[in-house]
């Protein structure tokens, strides 16, 4: 187990820098989401990491030991690829011991380890077979196994699940989770998908174009998104969000006076005015809204409502008797209100 | 009726598509089981085949056929010899331009490619200089070099366009594992490229065997010569005699057409694709 | 250069990269040495020998030459293109998915599966004037004696391009088959219910797919028929009097006659020939390579 320290971590590829200097700290035992839309760099900081990649400027540190010029090996990390990259002339039971065999240990141990790796992945009845002939969460499996037997410092996992179907992902999803309680070893997990994000990580840092835009809980950065790419990137269906003008204690924007939170901004400030789907709730009174599409998910209602021209989002729970072409009543709260600076898009 | 007239234009155009390929082929195989006397009757099947032209084969008992066997293993060494070497050479080239990236790997490859597309019988001249310059001139391993060098651009090429279709993560996973490059070279990578390394050392192979030209320039000396510089004796004189020559062809031909056929689904697939890309 | 606050570390070389590359470096010099040996040293050496303008006014002094330079050109020209001609017609009929038309299509193989020097005689004494197959049929059949043949150096250099045709057209035609089976079938489908003939598929359909194979095909087939020794030799020797020699064999006799010079010079003189086509080759494969 291991402390991971990334300290203004530089990535250029050729003229083009594709990191802009990452700083984080990775608690021992911590479950670290890096999510980010595709193309954020999250691959390219987690391959750096693994050793895979070499550092253009900045360092990184595991265990307060500057790993910058080792080489991958000897690192003790162990990588959880996007492709699985399995052998595919190796048996299941080769592919997991491999690693163990290349650093030459005694035959007996690589098989104990391998069994024991294999019983907690549920994997014992494949250990002969090869990766073209299991199926895509069996090579998920193997490729977990392949990296938890070697008991590193820190994984890493880069995308892992995005090759599995809907139901697969959630099952596995938990099963990662449940591993990680069991192991309590550090963990860098990369997604673009926020969900996977919000469900796993202990903490989560939000990566757009080479930097990273918020780190915190889950729940914190649902709560209190730092700028509008969070508000917008963490949350399904996203924020509404819309130009206004601050004016007292209230959001002017689309025709109507929407409550703000108390002692934020200056009068007459631009902003953005956000608000999750569900914290807008269908009231007697409030800003007149019409609904143009109705969408019965069974537990909960998605309704598109026009206000000038602009479409918003709203979520009930449960069931609507609402109808497309109904006018209804919008009535947020100040509590749940997200002001953000209209020119630089921070959190006011 | 449409359909009738169709299949019957395919056959009818089968039948010379037949003829010519056969032909040629067939005159051998006629040849080497006639005696000498019925050897030119012109008939289409000899009135009393033999296999007495084998049995002189085999007995060397013709003043072309002094050193048969000496000439036959030859023939075999230098293909072994050629095929293994070419393996090997190629197998490692094609590793450290696709997989290790190493500096300077394209311009190898273009060289490599250049060398293939210099047409073989310009290259065999200032070969042979060099040839007899490297003192190497009437020796096997002359045949061997040269059938490697001929044949390494080739197949470095192929091994290459193969192997860059392999992942590149098992690379990267096989090097989180602690694999050095040669255990990546051991234990991933030749595994996964045998069927490649099949058809590119057949390829090797059959080019050497079949090779006339180099061996001609290359070897000269009775005891050193190949089957087919043997077979080119034959000509030397007027009188030669025919059936023993087809004989003595058909068995040299046989088992690189048996070797050919064999590992046909390699040969055709793995390296047509790869000669012409459109 | 942005200044690192924390742990600056001078920029980092891996540590990996150097010892991957040294590997790689390792495992491509055995080629490397192969092509510095018996490529490039061999061919600077010989374009070496090659430098004295005399070599050419005696290469160009010798009747034989111009002949050559002729044969080599009609020989290119001719057999290359009727060769292509065939090869193209012959992958459309043996795309037709018959059983017979498959085993037709192994033993078409043959021709390519042999070695040259055993059916090349072959084929040599099937056109021996006085004890060929040829003649005699030929004079069962009308009491005349049939031609000279190979003593006959048009007719001679005809049929080495022949023997050369029937040696490498099964080569090439496999080559256009996989061409033709990678056209999507639907185009042909969509094609027919477009109400298109025969014709009007191949026009439309097979050849705009085939157009760059073909040409690729071509040139590569140019550069390996100016190396092919064995059509000619094998089957006329170059005779009669010399009258049939091509570039290849012509540069072959000067070095069977101790003239090096002289052979170097040939091959020089092939160069106008040689270098486009294999400028063309390089520039295609490089460029398939990068995609
Ligand atoms: N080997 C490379 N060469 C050049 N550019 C690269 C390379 N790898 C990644 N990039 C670029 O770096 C950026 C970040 O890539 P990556 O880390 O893979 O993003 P993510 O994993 O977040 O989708 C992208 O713009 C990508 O195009
Ligand atoms: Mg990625």
């Amino acid at each position: 187990m291991a402390a991971v320290s990334f300290q203004e971590l530089r990535k250029n590829f050729g003229s083009t820098q594709v990191l802009h200097g990452i700083s984080l700290e990775i608690a021992d035992g911590e479950f670290m989401v890096l999510v980010g839309p595709s193309g954020c760099g999250k691959s390219t900081l987690l391959r750096m990491l693994a050793g895979l990649e070499d550092i253009t400027a900045g360092s990184i540190a595991i265990d307060d030991r500057v790993v910058n010029d080792l080489e991958s090996k000897d690192r003790d990390i162990a990588m959880v690829f996007q492709s699985y990259a399995l052998y595919p002339h190796m048996t299941v039971r080769d592919n997991m011991g491999f690693s163990l065999k290349l650093r030459k240990d005694k035959k007996t141990r690589i098989d104990e380890r391998v069994a024991r790796t294999a019983k907690i992945l549920n994997l014992e009845p494949y250990l002969e077979r090869y990766p073209r002939e299991l199926s895509g969460g069996q090579r998920q499996r193997v490729a977990m196994g392949r990296a938890i037997v070697r008991d590193p410092k820190v994984f890493l996992f880069d995308e892992p699940l995005s090759n599995l179907d809907a139901k697969l992902r959630v099952a596995m999803r938990a099963e990662i989770k449940a591993l990680h309680q069991r192991l309590q070893t550090t963990t860098v997990y990369v997604t673009h998908d926020q969900v996977e994000a919000m469900t796993m990580a202990d903490r989560i840092a939000v990566m757009n174009e080479g930097r990273i835009e918020q780190l915190g809980a889950p729940l914190e950065l649902y709560d209190r998104p730092a700028n509008l790419f969070v508000a917008q990137f963490i949350g399904s269906p996203a924020m509404n969000v819309f130009e206004g003008i601050l004016r007292d204690g209230a959001v002017e924007a689309l025709g109507a006076r929407w409550p703000a939170p108390k002692n934020k901004g200056i009068q007459g400030q631009p902003v953005r005015y956000g608000i999750r789907p569900e914290h807008l709730q269908p009231g007697r009174d409030g800003v007149p809204a019409e609904v143009v599409v109705v969408e019965p998910m069974g537990h909960e209602t998605e309704l598109l409502v026009r206000i000038n021209d602009i479409d918003l989002i709203v979520v009930m729970h449960g069931r609507s008797a609402h109808a497309p072409g109904e006018r209804i009543f919008l009535a947020p709260q100040a509590a749940n209100a997200h002001l953000f600076d209209a020119a630089s898009g921070r959190r006011i | 009726m449409r359909r009738f007239t169709r299949e019957a234009g395919l056959w009818l155009l089968a039948i010379p598509i037949l003829l010519w390929t056969l032909l040629p082929i067939y005159h051998i195989f006629l040849f080497s089981i006639s005696s000498k006397d019925s050897a030119f009757s012109g008939a289409l099947w000899p009135d009393k085949p033999t296999l007495r032209n084998f049995g002189t084969i085999v007995r060397e008992e013709h003043f072309y056929l002094h050193h048969f066997w000496v000439q036959i293993w030859n023939s075999l060494w230098i293909a072994v010899a050629a095929g293994a070497l070419t393996l090997a050479i190629a197998t490692c080239a094609a590793f450290a331009i696709s997989r290790l990236k190493v500096r300077g790997g394209r311009t190898v490859m273009n060289l490599a490619l250049f060398t293939y597309f210099i047409p073989a019988a310009f290259l065999a001249i200032p070969m042979y200089k060099a040839m007899g310059a490297y003192e190497l001139l009437n020796s096997r391993w002359s045949l061997v070099l040269a059938m490697v060098t001929l044949a390494a651009p080739y197949a470095i090429w192929v091994l290459k366009q193969a192997s860059d279709k392999l992942p590149y993560e098992l690379d990267e996973a096989a090097r989180m594992d602690g694999a050095t490059p040669l255990q990546l070279f051991r234990l991933v990578y030749l595994p996964l490229m045998t069927p490649s390394l099949v058809a590119i050392g057949t390829y090797a192979l059959l080019l050497a065997w079949n090779e006339y030209l180099y061996a001609y320039l290359l070897l000269s000396h009775e005891q050193t010569i190949t089957l087919a510089v043997a077979l080119g004796h034959f000509i030397s004189a007027d009188d030669s005699p025919w059936e023993l020559l087809m004989a003595t062809g058909l068995v040299y031909a046989l088992p690189p057409a048996a070797i050919y056929y064999a590992f046909r689904r390699y040969m055709v697939g793995g390296l047509t694709a790869g000669a012409v890309k459109a | 250069m942005i200044a690192v606050p924390g742990i600056a570390l001078p920029r980092s070389r891996f540590a990996f990269k150097s010892s991957w590359q040294t590997w790689g470096a390792i495992m491509i010099a055995p080629y490397l040495l192969v092509f510095l040996a018996f490529v490039l040293y061999p061919v600077s050496y010989g374009l070496w020998l090659a430098r004295d303008p005399a070599s050419y006014a005696r290469l160009f002094a010798d009747p034989i030459f111009a002949r050559t330079v002729v044969n080599t050109v009609v020989f290119l020209l001719i057999a290359v293109n009727l060769k292509f001609l065939l090869a193209l017609w012959l992958s459309g009929f043996f795309v037709h998915e018959r059983i017979w038309i498959r085993w037709l299509s192994i033993v078409f193989l043959l021709p390519w599966a042999v070695p040259s020097i055993p059916t090349i005689f072959s084929i040599r004494f099937m056109f021996n004037p006085e004890w060929g197959v040829i003649n005699s049929v030929i004079f069962r059949l009308t009491a005349h004696d049939g031609p000279n043949w190979l003593n006959d150096p048009r007719i001679g250099l005809g049929l080495a391009m022949l023997t050369h045709i029937w040696k490498s057209l099964p080569f090439w035609t496999l080559i256009l088959i996989a061409g033709r089976l990678a056209i999507p079938r639907e185009q042909y489908e969509a094609a027919s219910v477009d109400g298109a003939s025969a014709w009007q598929k191949f026009r439309y359909v097979s050849w705009p797919s085939l157009r760059t194979l073909y040409l690729t095909s071509t040139i590569l087939s140019m550069i390996w028929t100016l190396g092919d020794f064995n059509s000619v030799y094998l089957l006329t020797g170059g005779g009669p009097a010399d009258l049939t020699h091509v570039l290849a064999t012509l540069g072959i006799r000067y070095i069977r006659l101790d003239q090096v010079d002289l052979a170097m010079a040939t091959i020089v003189c092939a160069m106008p020939l040689v270098l486009p086509l294999m400028w063309f080759m390089m520039k295609n494969l490089s460029r398939g390579d990068r995609q």
